[in-house]
């Protein structure tokens, strides 16, 4: 009850964005079925699943920021850092399979996104979540202000990189058929377990943080 | 009367602030005011007791209960008021009770409801066009609807007009009227707890001064004036604080008795709390 509490806390301050979140989430596949149809069901999904993750939880991010002390008056209740901590991680997880939702939609409908399949979620779950489990315990080290700068310069970067890594066509996504053997619930077991040890990481910097 | 609260040996750095050996105990069913002047300690003394700051050292006992062992059980008991709110202002008030009354396992929908009426809020307003008073109010709706046995509040009259500081302390007064409550409030006015406090603690640089009942902390110091001329180096050690001028003196003193003895025809009154305070940090009237 809490943690849904804490994860519905996110959804409302973040409210204004996440339905942009999900436009963005439903034209970008579309964006890369024009300019790149070749890769358009995988780097489609890919990118939206983790732009849409990643600029969610930077807005959370920027609100808590913004009203800073709201965290300790939830502290103050009985709410447990912890579950502040996890309600994070939970949220990142709804967004991905809201992603996954949206763009399992429209495969329905566009023929040329049709590469989706569970595989490609897993492999994308995990990508995300590799992303995200860097990214949370650092928020919680530096905090907003000096992540944003940190991060926002790596993420700027990365179209202008694999736009490179396309011309160049060092780019190989051929990884998926490398992780291919194994199967979709190992995938989503070894996120999970990345999650979990980043989720641990972030609960102990943030159990000696002051609110 | 037993302890609803007791803290023992309290350290804490905070920068160049810290607090040391900080030791109390508030006994339930009393309104007990935490002064001090600005910087004295009184936030990150509550912000302590809450684990919303860690500590270096010291015991921390809620309702006989170790926070430490029991934090979640302890805080589903407490009410909390902090310094202007701390809420996420771009929600509405529902919104944000939602939130909050999740974490509670006796949240009263309708405690809530009656004190958003007494205090004439809409729950549909959002938090940020909000006046200091109302958001007052609002969070006091907040902390009072789960049944909490000890309130806890920074600050909360602060900044407001008279007229809601009153309604405010008749809030308080209301709640105290059930049994085995306390109330624990820091404040730097101090007109307001000579209205409804019956327990002081004063807080000054990171130390507790006192800890004492208002009404003998009251009887025991008295304002003493009277001619300067009459003041000797024996007289002005018995004065905690003593302000001296061409027409006369003003100090306060635990010891008027003696002062009365040297000084027959001074002029004795009785301080105010403030007055207290300000005697024993050296502060002039």
């Amino acid at each position: 009850m809490m943690l849904f509490s804490l994860i519905k806390k996110d959804f409302l301050i973040a409210k204004k964005y996440v339905l942009l979140m999900l436009i963005l989430a439903v034209v970008i596949p579309l964006f890369m079925l024009w300019q790149l149809p070749e890769f358009a069901g995988i780097l489609g999904f890919m990118l939206s699943a983790i732009f849409a993750s990643f600029m969610l939880l930077q807005y959370v991010y920027q609100k808590e920021y913004q009203f800073s002390k709201a965290a300790a008056l939830l502290c103050a209740a009985p709410f447990s850092r912890k579950t502040m901590v996890l309600s994070k991680y939970i949220f990142f997880i709804v967004i991905y399979m809201i992603c996954c939702l949206i763009f399992w939609i429209e495969t329905l409908f566009i023929y040329g996104l049709r590469t989706s399949n569970l595989r490609l979620f897993a492999l994308t779950f995990l990508a995300t979540s590799v992303f995200i489990s860097v990214y949370l315990p650092v928020q919680y080290k530096l905090g907003y202000d000096r992540a944003k700068f940190a991060f926002i310069a790596v993420f700027m970067a990365s179209p202008i990189t694999l736009s490179l890594l396309l011309k160049t066509e060092t780019l190989n996504l051929n990884f998926l058929s490398m992780i291919s053997p194994y199967p979709v619930f190992g995938i989503v077991l070894i996120s999970f377990f990345v999650l979990a040890i980043s989720t641990y990481i972030s609960m102990r910097i943030y159990d000696k943080t002051d609110l | 009367m037993s302890d609803i609260l007791t803290v023992d040996g309290l350290n804490k750095s905070y920068g160049k602030f810290s607090l040391t050996d900080v030791t109390f105990s508030l006994p339930e069913g009393c309104i007990t005011g935490f002064i001090g002047i600005n910087g004295a300690g009184k936030t990150t003394t509550l912000r302590t007791l809450l684990g919303l700051s860690n500590k270096l050292s010291g015991n921390i006992r809620f309702f006989g209960l170790d926070m430490d062992k029991n934090e979640r059980a302890i805080k589903d008991r407490i009410g909390v008021v902090l310094d202007d709110g701390c809420f996420y202002e771009e929600l509405s008030l529902s919104e944000m009770k939602s939130i909050i009354a999740a974490a509670y396992t006796s949240w009263s929908e309708k405690d809530f409801k009656r004190y958003m009426d007494v205090f004439s809020l809409d729950p549909k307003q959002k938090i940020n066009t909000l006046s200091k008073g109302m958001r007052m109010k609002y969070a006091l709706a907040l902390a009072l609807s789960h049944n909490a046995e000890l309130l806890i509040m920074d600050e909360p009259t602060s900044g407001l007009d008279p007229m809601i500081r009153s309604q405010l302390l008749k809030t308080l007064t209301e709640y105290m009227e059930n049994d085995g409550k306390g109330v624990f409030f820091s404040t730097h006015i101090t007109s307001d707890l000579d209205k409804i406090a019956d327990m002081l603690i004063m807080i000054d640089n990171g130390q507790i001064v006192f800890q004492e009942e208002k009404d003998t902390l009251l009887d025991t110091y008295r304002i003493v004036k009277g001619d300067v001329r009459s003041l000797t180096d024996d007289i002005r050690r018995l004065f905690l604080n003593l302000s001296e001028t061409a027409f006369g003196f003003t100090g306060i003193t635990k010891q008027v008795s003696e002062v009365r003895s040297y000084i027959p025809d001074v002029i004795v009154e009785r301080p105010t709390i403030e007055d207290i305070m300000l005697g024993n940090i050296g502060g002039e009237r």
